[in-house]
């Protein structure tokens, strides 16, 4: 394999992050935080870009593209919901500009009249409250309803950026035309895909802050970044990042060829954001000393970010127990 | 990004399976072991000059030093099939791949002739002198002296750490040659002959045992070195260096990717714990691939990043030796015997990987420290990656 950004990736990188620079600056973030700012309009530049529209699975790299970056902007829409969690269970059921969402589990289907009826409450389902539709995993199969048929709750978050909802649905009727053909478990490889870029993004965020800080910072008459304590604890977290970073990659290029290495890779990518965001996390509010607990820095809002991604869809430590599993599978099909 | 080859890399792939099949040197043939890095069996000699001169050894170089002018990923999918098969392609390995390698780069047209073919060719064996009893993590500060004396050099000093050098028939050594100027402009490379008189070289033992000696301190005495062995412009020998250094980075990620794919291959994780870390050493794995990849590739198009490669040698170093300690730790009282096997024997590999779970972890700390210690490859991301300001 190689690992490189072609030319037409890197050029899509440019125009993705110059993009996020101009529309989704830091100054929008913290307005939608302490003045509550509406990301509407944001949402629908993201539209008028055309990010809306990368649901092939095909085109997973270039979507990683634009995911890392809103990561590292701890975009405030609901762009990773809808393209990542609602987009590949709903195949074509959704409309366009809207937005949506998942719900995984804690929802029955039962059939009656020549439909089903779906019944249940999930709690914290990403952008529950602001998705236009959503995409409900079932073991009858997958539907897609419109919000306006259930009953939302925003919770609230540690991450203030974030909206995680409770999803009530109280006798939900759905036909075969609300049903999906969409395999569930490819469709959560990408939402795993989906949150470890964004944790990736958001992690190198925090190290662009904490690099800022520790070069202009000074003590003992030096900045800080030239103490050696402070550098080797930066040179892990680039050490972590790079190598998190890789393996996202690698998950989206086995999504975009549905190469059989995709349920590890997903795995892989989604522990290794994990380890990494522990890391970024810890030395992130480490180095910035006591500024780094502040409400006005924006540090909080990419370590919140990272930190909320860990505890969605499974933690390092559960994937890390699936990816041992896979291998040991993988190596006994290849030495038998 | 591709996660694939196309048919030409395969083809290319095939074909290198094919030589392997037909030119692998046969078990009974390789009974002499290689007891030091510069140490190459008669047998191990001649599998490494076959694959010189069939263009299989170093296959991104020019035909006339070892290669056939492959592509990144033609090299990438040799390096995949040695690793798979745990074939190491030289005995010699700093031979061919820091010094031969520096030579290439830096040397004379006639160096390469004289020096560089015969090391690639297995007809000698070199080893590197850079480090000193003074002179290790703060390397420019070295101060073997090489005086010019017109048609020689007059070299008095001390090396250490000069890995199978009772063994090497030539020493790739970082002298001083300006005493005066500030401590990385001084600095010439010379190569200098085992042979001749004034140069003592004493091995000694390793800390898995006194029959393993790979160290050497190397002393020179009133040594006289012709000053056609100059590497490089006089007193620019840091440039040499940090090419080396690259070079011999870009070696060792390689082989801790071999042996962290080995370490998986040899572990079978039965326990929750055990997996926990096994998954850890999977993903170390891949990851370091894929980062590998794209640092050979930018190799291959000439692109100098050194300070890029340290990110690769910290973290591969530090992920075999996690690993190998929780193999050894996972392995209970059995993990006491030594010395004992925990990979089945294969001729063509190197014995160290296939020993116990102790020695195995007892020699990851190579990883961490020669090359540059963990500590200054950190310190070399944050200044040279991360651009934080020095001391």
């Amino acid at each position: 394999m190689l690992f490189e950004f072609d030319a037409e990736q890197r050029l899509w990188q440019d125009t993705v992050q110059k993009a996020v620079a101009k529309e989704c600056p830091p100054t929008l973030v913290r307005a939608v935080v302490d003045a509550g700012t509406d990301p509407a309009p944001l949402w629908r530049v993201y539209g008028d870009l055309g990010w809306t529209e990368l649901t092939d699975p095909a085109d997973a790299v270039e979507l990683s593209i634009v995911l890392e970056e809103l990561g590292r902007a701890t975009d405030p829409t609901p762009y990773l919901a809808t393209l990542t969690q609602f987009a590949p269970l709903a195949e074509g059921l959704g409309e366009p500009g809207g937005s949506g969402t998942a719900v995984f589990s804690g929802i029955t289907a039962q059939q009656a009249d020549g439909g089903w009826v779906l019944e249940g409450t999930a709690p914290h389902v990403l952008d529950g409250d602001r998705a236009d539709r959503l995409a409900v995993v079932t073991e009858e199969g997958v539907f897609v309803v419109s919000a306006a048929d259930v009953t939302v709750v925003r919770t609230p978050v540690f991450d203030p950026v974030l909206h995680v909802a409770e999803v009530s649905f109280d006798q939900v009727r759905v036909t075969d035309r609300d049903r999906s053909a969409a395999d569930p478990e490819r469709a959560r490889d990408i939402a795993l895909m989906g949150l470890a870029l964004t944790m990736v993004g958001a992690c190198r965020r925090a190290l662009d802050l904490v690099l800022d800080h520790v070069r202009t910072r000074h003590q003992f008459g030096a900045p800080i970044g030239s103490f050696q304590a402070v550098q080797h604890k930066a040179a892990d977290m680039h050490v972590a990042v790079e190598r998190a970073r890789a393996l996202a990659y690698y998950a989206a290029l086995t999504i975009a060829a549905d190469d059989p290495r995709r349920r590890l890779a997903a795995a892989m990518a989604k522990a290794a954001a994990g380890e990494c965001q522990a890391l970024v996390f810890r030395n992130a509010v480490q180095l910035f000393g006591a500024m780094g607990h502040t409400w006005e820095n924006d540090l909080q809002f990419a370590i919140k970010r990272a930190k909320a991604g860990e505890l969605m869809l499974g933690g390092a430590a559960e994937h890390r127990a699936l990816i041992a599993d896979l291998t040991a599978e993988e190596s006994r099909a290849t030495h038998v | 990004m591709r996660l694939t080859f196309d048919a030409d890399v395969e083809a290319f792939r095939a074909e290198f399976a094919a030589f392997l099949e037909a030119n692998l040197p046969e078990e009974a043939e390789a009974a002499e072991r290689s007891r030091s890095t510069g140490h190459v069996p008669g047998w191990a000699r001649r599998w490494q000059r076959s694959q010189f001169d069939a263009g299989w050894l170093l296959p991104g170089n020019p035909p006339e030093y070892g290669g056939r002018n492959a592509t990144v990923l033609q090299q990438y999918v040799h390096v995949e099939e040695l690793s798979r098969r745990r074939i190491c392609r030289s005995y010699n390995p700093q031979g061919v791949g820091i010094i031969a390698a520096s030579l290439l780069s830096f040397g004379t047209e006639e160096q390469k002739l004289r020096w560089a073919v015969p090391i690639l060719r297995a007809e000698i064996t070199a080893a590197l002198g850079m480090s000193e009893p003074g002179a290790g993590s703060d390397l420019a500060s070295l101060r073997t002296r090489a005086e010019p004396k017109g048609d020689h050099f007059l070299v008095n000093g001390q090396k250490v750490w000069t890995s199978g050098a009772h063994d090497a028939d030539v020493l790739l050594t970082f002298v001083r040659t300006d005493p005066d100027a500030p401590k990385h402009r001084g600095i010439s490379v010379l190569l200098i002959p085992t042979d001749g008189p004034g140069v003592t070289r004493r091995p000694f033992a390793s800390y898995t045992g006194p029959e393993d000696k790979d160290f050497n301190e190397v002393f020179f005495e009133n040594v006289r070195v012709p000053a056609g062995n100059l590497v490089g412009p006089l007193n620019e020998g840091w440039r040499v260096a940090n090419g080396s250094l690259g070079h011999e980075r870009t070696l060792m990620w390689l082989g801790e990717a071999e042996r962290l794919d080995a370490v998986m291959r040899d572990f079978t994780p039965a326990t929750a714990l055990d997996k926990d870390w096994y998954a850890t050493l999977v993903m170390d794995l891949q990851a370091l691939r894929l980062l590998g990849s794209a640092a050979l590739a930018r190799a291959a198009r000439g692109e100098q990043d050194v300070p890029a490669l340290s990110v690769l040698k910290v973290f591969g170093s530090e992920a075999a030796q996690r690993a190998l300690e929780r193999a050894l730790e996972a392995s209970g009282p059995d993990g006491l015997v030594h010395p004992a096997a925990t990979a089945p024997y294969h001729h063509m590999s190197f014995d160290d990987d296939s020993a116990s779970w102790f020695n195995r972890f007892a020699r990851s700390f190579g990883g961490t420290i020669a090359g540059g210690t963990s500590e200054i490859q950190r310190t070399i991301i944050a200044e040279r990656v991360l651009g934080l300001p020095r001391r």
